[in-house]
């Protein structure tokens, strides 16, 4: 039996992207915010939000100044998340040795920063992936694809992923998990601002049965259901009257409020280095009503997982009106107790995290 | 995304015929100038011809289509850049209403109709500081 997990707390900046961009915090000043209010020990960033001159002018000076920051302030970094741009140029996409160079450059950064793992993304296929593993292996970097809406642990693309690690067996090729791919319910946050745009109640109604029809289908396991679905929604919104809503509700309701069951992340359990705590909001109760914290804390516990979970709040990008800070602060504390239900601890402390998370890198994937 | 913040409040200038106003990166992160795909610029409901139309970004100016090939120069998410065209405004102690519209490519995300791009306007109103 598979002895309980311990995931280490952490949070990713992103969380805070409203504030960072509306330029109240530096990226030193949010780093140290996050110390203050607790909401470590793991740190994640995104280079290409919190970086200026990412990846190409990262001098030296910069790297001291931040891997000094971190450890004044006692944060253990997990994962720099890097992007695969495969669409920077207009007439054509990058061939696969430029994306691979393109990724190089950004996994190197990741390795100068003290970030041991760089978090990568779905265009990369399993050879690019293949072709990227000599990269990891230069830079002592685990590279963690991220399964996100609309994609899950059981999709096509994602299972052929992971056929091509299990051949490959390495410790430095796995997943990001994102909770957005196991969602519940449509966000009321998004629907609160869908309300504050003048939705009517019944078009909001009509909203909610068509992603619990999806819901109750199940996920897309294929390309082609999921464009049917994303055209759903925008009928849905042309038919009520306001086309206006169509993309929106298209976009959130496939890209970010993934319908999968929980028991696909089982299918890559094994694989799984990171975890996006993707979330939307929190309730009167404490509570998050959309996204099944506790079951997904407790399906890591109880198959052995003592990786990071960044707090990934995405309801900022219609929740004008509530403090990102107070709402993460309400996440994590859903995730302390739902380890506890679960006969396991988050860890906080800073000394620990780093030890465990070397541990849970350094691990087979197998192990 | 955040399209709200998009045109800087109290930014517009004009001299000489043309006219400025500040701009924000309307998404969480920064994009090349290959991505910065297109804009439109309009004061009290007047737009700007789309050839006079430049874009300025760490301290250069470019035309849309010098942009194109511009996969080296990035808008980082805490900078504004400055859109600017041919535009006459006149009495500057008017309140003009100011509108940006803003065409994006979103490069890590490949569609089966290639890749995302993303349309986003902001109008604000604002006197014009004429120099």
């Amino acid at each position: 039996m598979t002895s309980p997990g311990t995931p280490i707390q952490g949070v990713t900046l992103y969380s805070f992207t409203r504030a960072f961009h509306a330029r109240q915090y530096d990226l030193d000043s949010l780093i140290r915010k996050v110390a203050a209010d607790g909401f470590g020990p793991g740190l994640e960033i995104i280079g290409f939000s919190s970086l200026r001159g990412f990846p190409d002018h990262i001098d030296d000076n910069f790297v001291g100044h931040f891997r000094d920051l971190v450890a004044e302030v006692d944060l253990v970094p997990t994962s720099l998340a890097v992007n695969v741009d495969t669409g920077l140029r207009r007439d054509r996409l990058m061939n696969h040795d430029e994306l691979v160079e393109y990724m190089r450059k950004q996994i190197e950064v990741a390795a100068r920063l003290g970030f041991p793992i760089a978090r990568v993304q779905i265009s990369l296929t399993p050879d690019a992936m293949e072709s990227l593993l000599p990269v990891a292996e230069q830079y002592g970097v685990t590279l963690a694809l991220e399964v996100h809406a609309d994609q899950h642990g059981a999709h096509e693309r994602i299972l052929a992923l992971r056929d091509r690690y299990e051949k490959l067996n390495s410790p430095l090729l796995g997943f990001t998990a994102d909770w957005g791919a196991t969602v519940t319910g449509f966000a009321p946050s998004l629907l609160e601002a869908y309300r504050r745009r003048g939705a009517s109640e019944e078009l909001l109604a009509q909203l909610v049965d068509l992603w619990n029809g999806f819901y109750a289908e199940g996920p897309p396991n294929t390309q082609k259901v999921h464009g049917e679905r994303f055209g759903a929604f925008i009928g849905l919104a042309a038919r009520n009257g306001r086309p206006d809503l169509g993309i929106d509700f298209a976009i959130n309701g496939t890209g970010l409020f993934g319908p999968a069951p929980l028991d696909t992340w089982l299918e890559i359990m094994p694989w799984v280095r990171h975890v996006h705590g993707k979330f939307f909001g929190i309730d009167e109760t404490g509570e998050e009503p959309s996204v099944p914290v506790r079951g997904l804390v407790r399906q890591l516990v109880e198959n052995g997982y003592s990786g990071a979970i960044s707090s990934e709040y995405e309801g900022w990008h219609w929740n004008n009106w509530q403090d990102p800070f107070d709402i993460i602060r309400g996440e994590q504390a859903v995730q302390r107790s739902a380890a506890a239900d679960a006969g396991s601890t988050m860890v906080t402390d800073p000394a620990e995290a780093r030890r465990i998370l070397n541990s849970h890198l350094a691990q087979p994937v197998r192990g | 995304m955040i399209a709200d913040r998009i045109i800087e409040q109290g930014t517009l200038t004009t001299v000489d015929g043309r006219t400025a106003v500040e701009v924000r990166i309307p998404w969480y992160r920064a994009l090349p100038g290959s991505c910065i795909a297109g804009a439109a610029l309009t004061v009290d409901g007047v737009a700007a011809p789309a050839e006079s139309l430049r874009w300025t970004m760490n301290e250069r100016t470019f035309s849309f289509d010098e942009l194109v090939d511009r996969t080296d120069e990035w808008w980082f998410p805490l900078d504004s850049a400055v859109l600017s065209g041919e535009l006459a405004v006149d009495d500057p102690q008017a309140e003009h209403e100011v509108r940006v519209d803003l065409k994006l490519y979103i490069p890590y995300i490949i569609t089966d109709h290639g890749v995302l791009h993303i349309e986003e306007h902001d109008t604000k109103t604002m006197k014009a500081a004429q120099r």
